[in-house]
Parts: structure tokens; C-alpha cells; sequence
């Protein structure tokens, strides 16, 4: 550790060969600095997801390194791993609910590594955490909905008790896979903003893989883009223009105004 | 855990750089195509020479014409073998000219010119459906199907039917009182089945058992178990547990326990294998621990599968327990057993009428149930 100045995320040269010979990530640099928002660019199939799962290590990579807040993480196994991953909160694009259970629940789930086992399998939490829980569950806006089952909620309103769950791991990092790729154009900016609300407020880092070219240059302070599993531009979204959108996503493409690519 | 599994619905780009196979991996594929060829080959060839026999009119020591098993006897199978072999080699290295034979098929798919034609115009195509015949015929010898008794020996059979269309009351209340110990003791076995079945259900599932060597272990040990278990016909386990316990329901219970473990324990795999991976990972990537992802993970998503299964079970079971019943594992087969073999149609009549009542209702509660909570 030397102190402030360590980056939140150190990714070296990092390559990811999936067992069948199929190649997602090759030397990828970067760094993240405490509090930024990154966004990650990139079509379909470029190694977005793989990218964020080797930072937390639902994936193991096959070379280079990554280091969080100055701690090498590609070596970490067992309890190590699993204190490392309380530290870092993950949002899906299918949300990853577990839906036949209580919003409360899902929510309580994020504070499964600080929980003693036990009462955990029992599903039993300390006061303190319910009483957690359920001011993360009013901060994304769906106060009352803490008994509903997870799978009566709408698309928007599951992500947000998604978030619900990341904001209850008190996280020093978020990981974010396409947050709203599967949601309404109409409700994205719902979900982003308590996203947004996180980093600025809380001053939490945030990696966050997006394709809709509004909202990078709405929130993010940074970006990376990756194309065939290599890092192929860096820069900040005032410096994003036309010629490097093409550079990215290929001659033929057209950002669209509100989908995708 | 299993973390190196590829994900579903990720990024993933076929990269042919790095995505051609090594070596050794193209030859256990050949290998792979060539055995499969050998055996369709030995297969198709033993069909044809059964078939050959069979209708050559050769008679055997008795002067009577050969039977099914005698022809299945007489088969030259080392020679097949050994010609499907070559036969396969062949194929396989002259599969240009003479066309996709169907071990590559199934190991390497078809070229692209076979892929767009119908089946008759491929080699792959022709030998599947002939082997597809020659199943068929072959299936009719060996099993000695006669279609003229079927349709003209009818009258010994009525006298069953007409006994059991004319049930008697003599033995309703025996037969009550079995059905009673019948539908107890499927209850039982399927109870004492379920906290076993849960358990090794787990080791059992493959997508849980990829990580680690320990957990690799013990899928493989798991999975045989099972197997061998499940193998083992419940009327076998009967027999065992006759001779351990004493003949009755206890002896029932043990013998439809055990089945029905492996049973569940195969059903219960299989829904843990078919879950959806996303909750798990996010379950893991909050730090929680392997028992923590198996509870918040994996479980909820598989309870009413599970009960669905298990209710399920406890209907098979009672019907089974009938069979177990003749051996001698109690409830109500212990008394058809002796009506069947003194030929007393009426009261058997009686208690199929029973069984068949009891597995009526159960077959609509388990519905019912089954649909309010899948």
C-alpha cells in the first residue's frame, strides 16, 4: 500500500484464455483512479464481461495482474478471495436476483461475507443489518417493497434493489456489466442515476461497461474501449468524438440515439 | 466453486488463432469417430447376418427351424468386430469420396456440401436410415412378435378379464387394511428418501463440481453410487432386506428407501444442473461462502422442482410397493401374490380395484399440489 496514491484498479497486462482455446482478453492496461467512473466501451463479444469478472474473480485469468487498492488480487484463493470480493460490489444485466425470495432478502444477501454462517443458512440477520437493508431499499427509491418477492418487481425496479444489494456490501468498488443494456431506454437514466449517486456521493470507483454512447458521455469521467479482447483507446468523454467512435465499433456503425450501436 | 466455467450469454469471440485444437486433442476426436463407426458397422452387420439366418430356412439339431436365441448364439460377433473395424478405418479415411460417415458426423458435424443436402442424397443419411430398418426387423425377430396369436388366442385371457370384472367382497377389508400399510409405507421410504437425496444431490450436480479436486472426487463418486444403486432393480433390494429385517413393511420401506434416493438424487441433480447460473454469481460476488452460494444461490431456485419430484416419488412408490408386496415387503401385493397364483380372479379383481382407486387419487392430489406450487 503507498497510501492515497495507489490507484483503486492496477490491471496489467492481463489475457484470458477460456478452457477450449478461445481467447477474451489480450495485454490489457489500465488504471482507475479512487472515485472515477469508468466506462467501458466495446461491442458485443469485445471482453467487456470478461474483463470485470476477472477483476473480481468470478473468472480466473489466465495472465497478468490486477491489483486493488494496491493488493495483488490474481493470486488470492479462499478466505482471502472471498474477503476481497465483500469489497467489491457487482451489478448484472440480467439483474441476478434470487427471484423466489423477499426483496428484504436480496437485499440482506450483500452482507452474506461480514455474516456468521450459521444464523446466515438460516437466513437470520442481526437487527442492525435489517434495519441496513431496508434504508438501502429507501435510497433506490422502493421503500415499501422490502416483503414483495423479487420476481413481482419490474425490470427497473429489480436493478435497483440490485443496486440496493451492492450500496449493503458498503463496497470501495463497484463492478458494473452493462446495468441497464436489458432495461426500457425509458427507465436507464433510474437506474444510472443512484449508480451516479454512489460514486459522487459515497465516492465509491466505479468500472461500469456501457454501449449506449448517451449515457458514457453523461456519467462517466473516464473511458476505456476494447475491441477483439485488446484496449484499443483511453481518453475522457469530452475527447470522445465521431472518428473514435468508428475506430472502436467498426466503418459501418451509427451511434444511435437511445440503443446500443 | 467452479471458477473457470464459461459464462452464459458473455462476450465470447471464436478466435481461430488461438482456437485450433492441438494435436492430441484431433486424435482422440478421430478415435472418437472411428469407434463410433466400428460399432454402427458391427452393429448393422450382426443385424444383417441374424437377418440372413433367419430366413435362409436352416433348421437346427432338432430338425425344427432356429429360434431367436439360437441365432443369436450362432452370430459370429469377433469376426464383425473385427470387419467393422477396418470397414470404420476405411470410412473414415476415404470420408471425401465416399462421403461424411456418421462417427465424423457426430465428432466433427458434416461438410459444408452435405449439411445443405436432404438426407437421402448423403452417405450419412442412407446408412442411418437402413440401420433404422434393420433395427426394426431385427426387433421383431428377436422378440418373437405373432401377430396371429395376438388376434386369435383371446379366450384363455377372458376368463381373467371376467373375473376381474366380477370382484369380490370377501376380501375388501384385508385388502383395505393392506392399502392402508401400502399408501404408509410408500410414505415412509419417500420421507426417509428426501434428506438423503438432498444432500447428495449436490456432488451429484456437475455444474457445482468443476472447481476443485475434492469436489471432481466426489461427483464421481456420487454418480456411481447412484448409479449402481439405481441399477439394482427395488424388487433385488427386497430380496436383500427380506433377508436382513424379516419379512413385512419395514423389509418394503428399506428396499423402496434406497431406490428411491438414487432416484431423487438423479432428478435433484438434474434441476441443480439446469438452474440459472446468474444468481449464483452474484451470490459469489458478494463474498460469501460456497454453503452461503449453494443456500441463497442455488436452493431457492430448486425447491418446487424438488418437491414437485418428491411428490411424485410418493406416487410411484405406492404403486411399487405392490410389486414389493410379492416378495414378501408388505402391504397389499403380500396377499395378491397367492390370489394371482391360485387363479382366484375375483378377489384379485378386488384389490386391483383398490390400487387402482388409490393411484387414481394420488395421481390427481400430486397434480394439484404439483400445480400450486411450480
Amino acid at each position: 500500500m503507498t497510501g492515497g496514491t495507489a490507484a483503486a484498479v492496477e490491471v496489467r497486462d492481463l489475457g484470458m484464455v477460456y478452457p477450449g482455446g478461445i481467447r477474451a482478453l489480450e495485454s490489457v492496461s489500465f488504471e482507475v483512479k479512487e472515485g472515477e467512473f469508468l466506462a467501458v466501451l466495446g461491442l458485443s463479444g469485445s471482453g467487456k464481461s470478461t474483463l470485470l469478472r476477472c477483476i473480481n474473480r468470478l473468472l480466473d485469468p489466465t495472465e497478468g495482474t490486477v491489483h486493488i487498492f494496491g493488493e495483488e488480487v490474481t493470486a488470492l484463493r479462499g478466505s482471502a478471495l472471498r474477503r476481497l470480493r465483500c469489497r467489491i460490489a457487482m451489478i448484472f444485466q440480467q439483474f441476478n436476483l434470487v427471484k423466489r425470495q423477499t426483496v428484504l432478502t436480496n437485499v440482506l444477501s450483500g452482507a452474506l461475507g461480514r455474516s456468521r454462517l450459521l444464523p446466515s443458512l438460516m437466513v437470520s440477520f442481526p437487527q442492525a443489518e435489517r434495519e441496513r437493508a431496508v434504508a438501502a431499499l429507501e435510497r433506490v427509491g422502493l421503500p415499501g417493497r422490502a416483503d414483495s418477492r423479487a420476481d413481482a418487481l419490474s425490470g427497473g425496479q429489480q436493478q435497483r434493489v440490485a443496486v440496493a444489494r451492492a450500496l449493503m456490501q458498503e463496497p470501495q468498488l463497484i463492478l458494473a456489466d452493462e446495468p441497464v443494456a436489458s432495461l426500457d431506454p425509458a427507465l436507464r437514466h433510474s437506474v444510472m442515476r443512484h449508480i451516479e449517486s454512489l460514486n459522487r456521493e459515497e465516492g465509491l470507483t466505479v468500472l461500469c461497461s456501457l454501449h449506449d454512447i448517451d449515457l458514457v458521455t453523461r456519467y462517466a469521467t473516464r473511458l476505456i474501449a476494447l475491441r477483439d479482447g485488446q484496449l484499443v483507446w483511453q481518453g475522457s468523454p469530452s475527447n470522445f468524438d465521431q472518428k473514435t467512435f468508428k475506430e472502436i465499433y467498426g466503418q459501418d456503425a451509427e451511434p444511435a440515439s437511445n440503443s446500443g450501436y | 466453486m467452479p471458477n473457470r466455467r464459461p459464462i452464459r450469454g458473455t462476450e465470447v469471440k471464436k478466435n481461430t488463432e488461438f482456437g485450433a485444437p492441438s494435436p492430441l486433442a484431433l486424435f482422440v476426436d478421430r478415435v472418437q469417430a472411428v469407434v463410433v463407426d466400428a460399432f454402427l458397422l458391427a452393429f448393422g452387420g450382426l443385424m444383417v447376418e441374424l437377418l440372413v439366418l433367419a430366413f435362409s430356412g436352416r433348421r437346427g439339431a432338432t430338425g425344427l427351424l432356429l429360434t431367436a436365441e439360437k441365432i443369436l448364439d450362432l452370430l459370429h460377433y469377433g469376426w464383425m468386430a473385427a470387419v467393422a473395424v477396418v470397414l470404420a478405418l476405411i470410412w473414415n479415411a476415404a470420408h471425401v469420396p465416399l462421403g461424411t460417415s456418421p462417427g465424423r458426423a457426430m465428432v466433427f458435424g458434416l461438410t459444408e456440401e452435405e449439411k445443405d443436402l436432404p438426407w437421402s442424397q448423403t452417405t450419412v443419411g442412407w446408412f442411418v436410415a437402413i440401420l433404422i430398418q434393420l433395427t426394426f426387423f431385427t426387433g421383431w425377430l428377436i422378440t418373437e412378435l405373432d401377430l396371429m396369436d395376438f388376434l386369435t388366442k383371446f379366450s384363455k385371457a377372458a376368463d381373467i378379464l371376467r373375473g376381474l370384472m366380477h370382484p369380490q367382497a370377501s376380501i375388501l377389508h384385508q385388502g383395505s387394511v393392506l392399502l392402508v400399510q401400502t399408501i404408509f409405507l410408500a410414505f415412509m421410504a419417500t420421507a426417509f428418501a428426501i434428506p438423503v437425496a438432498f444432500v447428495l444431490s449436490f456432488p451429484s450436480a456437475r455444474n457445482l463440481t468443476r472447481g476443485t479436486f475434492i469436489a471432481r472426487t466426489a461427483y464421481i463418486v456420487a454418480r456411481t453410487l447412484m448409479n449402481f444403486v439405481r441399477a439394482v432393480e427395488p424388487l433385488v433390494w427386497a430380496l436383500i432386506f427380506i433377508s436382513w429385517v424379516g419379512i413385512g413393511p419395514f423389509a418394503g420401506v428399506l428396499a423402496l428407501w434406497v431406490h428411491s434416493v438414487a432416484a431423487l438424487t438423479k432428478l435433484y441433480s438434474e434441476q441443480i444442473e439446469s438452474i440459472d447460473n446468474g444468481p449464483m454469481d452474484a451470490i459469489m460476488a458478494t463474498g460469501a461462502s460456497t454453503l452461503q452460494v449453494l443456500r441463497y444461490g442455488v436452493v431457492p431456485q430448486v425447491i418446487p422442482p424438488f418437491l414437485s419430484f418428491t411428490i411424485y416419488r410418493w406416487d410411484i412408490n405406492v404403486r411399487m410397493s405392490t410389486i414389493i408386496g410379492f416378495v414378501g415387503g408388505g402391504g397389499i401385493g403380500y396377499i395378491l401374490k397367492p390370489r394371482v397364483d391360485l387363479g382366484e380372479w375375483g378377489e384379485v379383481g378386488t384389490l386391483v380395484l383398490l390400487i387402482a382407486a388409490t393411484v387414481w387419487v394420488m395421481d390427481i392430489v400430486s397434480a394439484k399440489i404439483r400445480e400450486r406450487i411450480v
